[in-house]
């Protein structure tokens, strides 16, 4: 089970998440364009997605929205759906394309990351909150969505190295 | 597009299942769940204390890029409003203290007899829709959750989650946030006349004194600051006019001349200043509850009636706790002041909102009072057994 865990993606994931988590309550906090905090851990679930597939994606959402959840106190859980979902998004419409350049990669992570953030008020309603449709959401997902594009380059091959993926190299056919 | 296999689409399944049942069980209140997080906030406190260290440089460039214009225009706005105040804070003090001295005769409670602690925002809210700060101060401080928070300007928010050494707290503009309010509005004012003794000195002429005439804000008292260093929440224009002194000998020190009207003191002599002070008087009109909206929007207070009687709800009205037994914070804290009324049906009452008096984007300090109200304070087991017995 220890060997298991060792060789597993949880090893790697939970120690970046736990940074993420710590970046994400003081760099970026204070770095708001926009006056909109970049959302850098939903901005790994998607970039995992976007590199190690709609699964992993999903399953590195999870855990990230887990560690999000005990880290800022928002409820047990609901960040990991957010996060799940823009693993998952960003993967599913990585599916597209086999091995996707960098600029492909940022625009699912992108597109991962804006569902993420659009689906914080939908699970909020869902658990109680009144009205948690906030008018900036209009700017709010943009942002976040630039945000992980232009983190992507970075947290792409972070997130297929905290997946354990390794990146497809093409070769030539042997003659 | 990705064709899933059943193995796959169950795993996916079974992550969303379990997310609800997470959120299920936490939202339910679990004693675990608080643990983990609290053993969570423990290993992520060195963490964020060196990344803290490490992206400062980062953060003061962003800072001084992004922030020079506004903290330029926040400074000239600052410092009007200083000159402003100043003139209207020693009348203030004055009153503060005589307020203070007639519920002390009256053994009323006071807001400047509650402890408070005073604490450093130590972070904002990672969130986009959440209105949280975290503050440098926890339990071992005596803070306990759903305690008031207060800066020099006003209300602030609340505690909702307390560990060893830090407090969460959720501001005012949080869409969860509520607390019961009420809306003090502000009569015509009143002009008093005071005639104080002064001692004249050799070379200065006390016929050009100035008389101060101030429009003062309601005395409204920051918990734990006391007389001395309380500070108010300025809801009027306040302005300082100097208008002519009518500056009189007393008969015991002053020489009549021929034609029966006094003379100018002599150097050394007590003179009388006349200082005109118009106080505004405040009504109590309405209780309400006042509740978050996000940051973009102005928290609004419902569920009041705009009864006639007591006055109408109007611009510029001061809005202050209401404290009672069931809320969690005590009476007379500034929260703002009234800057729409909507008006609505008769049945629903007007609906206002709230212009808050602390700039909730802006913390850096903040004081947590120490309170509770009667209802929340926990009855020793002692007591409670003897009581069971008695029922």
């Amino acid at each position: 089970m220890i060997a298991a865990f060792l060789q597993g993606p949880l090893f790697r994931l939970i120690p970046v998440g736990i940074m993420l988590v710590a970046l994400q309550r003081t760099l970026f906090v204070d770095l708001r364009p926009a006056d909109v905090v970049v959302q850098v851990v939903l901005a790994l679930a998607a970039a995992a997605g976007a590199g190690a597939g709609s699964e992993r994606g999903a399953l590195a959402g999870f855990v990230l929205g887990l560690l999000f959840d005990l880290g800022v106190g928002t409820p047990l859980g609901s960040s990991s759906v957010t996060m799940g979902l823009a693993g998952f998004t960003a993967g599913y419409v990585r599916s597209i394309t086999i091995d996707p350049q960098w600029w492909l990669a940022a625009l699912f992570t992108a597109i991962g990351a804006g569902v993420g953030e659009l689906a914080i008020p939908v699970v909020r309603t869902f658990i109680g909150e009144i009205d948690p449709f906030d008018p900036r959401l209009r700017t709010i997902v943009p942002v976040v969505a630039a945000g992980a594009a232009v983190l992507s380059p970075a947290f792409v091959p972070l997130g297929r190295w905290c997946m354990r993926i390794k990146r497809v190299e093409w070769k030539a056919p042997a003659e | 597009m990705a064709s899933y296999s059943s193995g796959r689409r169950r795993a996916i399944a079974l992550l969303l299942l379990t997310s609800v049942l997470l959120l299920t069980l936490d939202l339910r209140g679990n004693a675990v769940f608080d643990a983990a997080r609290s053993g969570f906030s423990e290993v992520l406190e060195p963490v964020e204390a060196a990344a803290e260290v490490v992206t400062r440089p980062v953060r003061q460039a962003w800072q001084g890029i992004s922030d020079y214009d506004e903290l330029e225009e926040e400074n000239r706005r600052l410092q009007q409003a200083l000159d402003a105040q100043r003139g209207a804070e020693i009348t203030n003090l004055a009153f503060i203290s005589e307020h203070q001295q007639l519920l002390e005769l009256d053994n009323l409670p006071s807001l400047a007899d509650i402890p408070s602690v005073v604490a450093t925002v130590v972070g904002a809210s990672p969130t986009n829709l959440d209105q949280v700060i975290e503050i440098d101060r926890g339990r071992r401080d005596g803070i306990d959750v759903g305690m008031a928070v207060v800066n020099e300007a006003g209300l602030v928010g609340k505690i909702t989650e307390v560990s060893r050494d830090r407090a969460r707290v959720m501001l005012v503009t949080d869409e969860d946030y509520t607390v019961q309010v009420k809306v003090l509005g502000l009569a015509p004012p009143a002009t008093t006349t005071t005639t104080t003794p002064s001692t004249t000195t050799p070379g200065r002429g006390s016929s050009n004194a100035p008389t101060t005439t101030v429009p003062l804000p309601p005395p409204v008292i920051v918990p734990g600051s006391g007389p001395a260093t309380a500070t108010t929440t300025t809801t009027t224009t306040t302005t300082t006019t100097p208008v002519t002194t009518t500056t009189t000998a007393p008969p015991s020190s002053a020489t009549p001349g021929s034609d029966g009207s006094a003379q100018a003191s002599a150097p050394g002599s007590t003179d009388a200043t006349t200082t005109t002070t118009t106080v505004p008087e405040l009504r109590e009109r309405e209780t309400g509850e006042l509740t978050g909206r996000g940051r973009a929007n102005l928290p609004q207070v419902g569920l009041i009636a705009d009864d006639p009687t007591v006055g109408l709800v109007t611009e510029g009205d001061v809005v202050v706790t209401a404290g009672g037994d069931l809320s969690l914070a005590p009476p007379g804290i500034p929260v703002g002041e009234v800057e729409n009324v909507i008006r609505r049906s008769s049945s629903d009452g007007p609906l206002l909102e709230i212009a808050l008096g602390a700039d909730v984007a802006r913390l850096y300090f903040v004081r947590v009072v120490i309170y509770q109200p009667n209802t929340e304070v926990a009855v020793p087991e002692s007591d409670e057994s003897s009581a069971a017995g008695d029922g």
